[in-house]
């Protein structure tokens, strides 16, 4: 890869990163709806993913997990009843959510725009609903009180607000990427080629 | 062979499996990835600074502009009420003296006379439901330090409760908000002999920005719009730190009586928070320093001997 393209991504990555990460976690309820905020952090990886591709969303989705780790790093109650901040859990949800990002709509649609907020929907979905299937069974296992949420107030109050905040934070996430991301003409030549071995099931 | 280890999904299934062991080292008592993780804050904290300010600056231009008439009226309204409360405040230095005298001759405690109060700015708020613990500017390097298993109550500017201190690290420190699912606060109805109730946070509840309340028995009655105070059982949080006000109570189940609770603060809209710590603790600190002090010339001439 020429070197001045390399410095150009490097430098945009780390700035996008740096910045979107410290703005969603500095002022949360610049776009919030019905107690959620809208996740910057998550689109952004999963745009990547999508747009460039999965090393790149890999990369990006790992830092950007390690700075939600560090920011908001998720608290929960311990076997010994204790409540106690994680290491990792953001790591594993962004890097996992840049493998899906760069998986769907990818091919097929050539990465467009318009299926870009089909694959923030889909990473969107996938994400809540399965939190939302570890906090209950996590819940089940270490404390004697009742997750809460029932089906209608999971859809109500958490998925389908995440869902449209994320779907609008999308648009300049987008446009953020495409036109003043890290690569020129916001196309990443590398993206469609990185078939690496035999990856190609799962990808739409 | 090749092709299996270059696959994208094994490569995902491979880091993911490392994630899982880094969450499950993490997770145990003293980690050293969470002194690892600290090292990101000298990049992050002062990113994240800097945007806070670029932010709350470009907010004070923005209301420097929009809110100019209406300042300049409130501002005469506000010298009126200088001059109101400068009167008001000669009579209260009065009774202030008068107290004092009374407190010392019937032995009267302040509420809060056995805490310091440390202030702080919250640096960094929740990234979604479940990334949701709170960052403040207070760490080791104030002075401050926490004892091992203890934690500290986290008050508004009203001594509203807020939360408390989970970790503390050298330049700031975590909070576990209210409204966390595994916030769990002893209190009481704000009156003499007020019935005692557990107050907590819930998945169900938190996007209402509300707490659930439980440990009610079937003969007891709880009022909407009840004040419940911190009961100061457990010890961790001190007697009468105001929470909020019952909003509804559901009285369906007689064996599991619940309420919900709507508390006073609103982390949200906070810019700054004050932690408040026992004087026992910070006796506990004075007394690490003065043996630090003792061992420390004995070191020098023992090195001194050495050499």
């Amino acid at each position: 890869m020429d070197r001045k393209v390399l410095i150009r991504k490097i430098i945009v990555y780390a700035l996008y990163i740096l910045l979107l990460t410290s703005f969603q976690v500095t002022f949360p309820g610049v776009i919030s709806f019905r107690g959620q905020v809208a996740d910057i952090m998550f689109v952004f990886v999963v745009m990547t993913g999508y747009f460039f591709g999965f090393a790149d969303g890999a990369v990006v989705g790992l830092i950007t997990g390690l700075f939600r780790d560090y920011f908001a790093g998720p608290a929960f109650i311990g076997l010994d009843g204790k409540t106690a901040r994680t290491v990792g859990i953001g790591m594993l949800v962004m890097f996992l959510a840049a493998a899906v990002g760069s998986s769907f709509f990818t091919r097929r649609m050539h990465r467009n725009i318009p299926f870009a907020f089909l694959a923030t929907a889909a990473c969107t979905l996938i994400y809540k609903i399965s939190g939302h299937i570890i906090a209950f069974m996590w819940t089940a296992a270490t404390s004697d009180r009742s997750y809460g949420l029932t089906v209608s107030s999971l859809l109500t109050e958490s998925i389908l607000p995440q869902l449209l905040l994320n779907l609008l934070a999308t648009i300049p996430i987008i446009f953020l990427l495409r036109f003043a991301g890290p690569y020129r003409k916001g196309i990443n030549p590398a993206a469609d080629r990185e078939e690496i071995g035999g990856n190609s099931w799962l990808t739409i | 062979m090749r092709r299996l280890l270059t696959s994208k999904w094994f490569i995902v299934a491979l880091v993911s499996l490392l994630l899982l062991a880094v969450i499950v080292i993490g997770a145990l008592p003293g980690s050293p990835l969470h002194k690892g993780l600290r090292s990101i804050g000298s990049v992050a904290s002062p990113v994240q600074r800097g945007v806070k300010h670029a932010g709350n600056t470009a907010s004070d231009f923005w209301a420097a502009v929009t809110d100019g008439m209406a300042i300049r009226e409130e501002n005469e309204e506000l010298r009126d009420e200088i001059a109101r409360l400068q009167y008001q405040l000669t009579q209260y230095e009065e009774a202030g003296i008068k107290y004092e005298e009374l407190r010392d001759a019937f032995h009267i405690r302040d509420t809060f006379s056995n805490y310091d109060i440390y202030g702080a700015s919250v640096l960094s708020r929740e990234a979604d439901e479940w990334f949701a613990v709170v960052r403040i500017g207070l760490g080791t390097t104030d002075g401050v330090k926490m004892p091992e298993g203890d934690s500290f109550a986290v008050v508004d500017v009203e001594m509203n409760l807020i939360g408390r201190v989970i970790e503390l690290e050298d330049n700031d420190s975590t909070v576990l908000p209210l409204l966390h699912e595994g916030f769990v606060v002893s209190g009481k109805v704000n009156e003499v002999n007020g019935i005692g109730v557990t107050i907590s946070g819930d998945a169900a509840l938190k996007s209402e920005g509300l707490c659930l309340v439980t440990g009610l028995s079937e003969n007891e009655t709880l009022e909407i719009g009840a004040e419940i105070v911190t009961s100061g059982d457990g010890g961790l949080f001190p007697q009468g730190i105001p929470i909020g006000v019952i909003e509804s109570v559901d009285y369906s189940n007689p064996i599991a009586i619940t309420a919900t609770l709507r508390p006073y603060a609103d982390i949200a809209s906070l810019n700054d928070v004050f932690v408040m710590i026992p004087y026992s603790v910070i006796d506990g600190w004075d007394d690490e320093e003065s043996e630090e002090d003792e061992v420390r010339p004995s070191d020098t001439s023992d090195d001194d001997a050495g050499e």
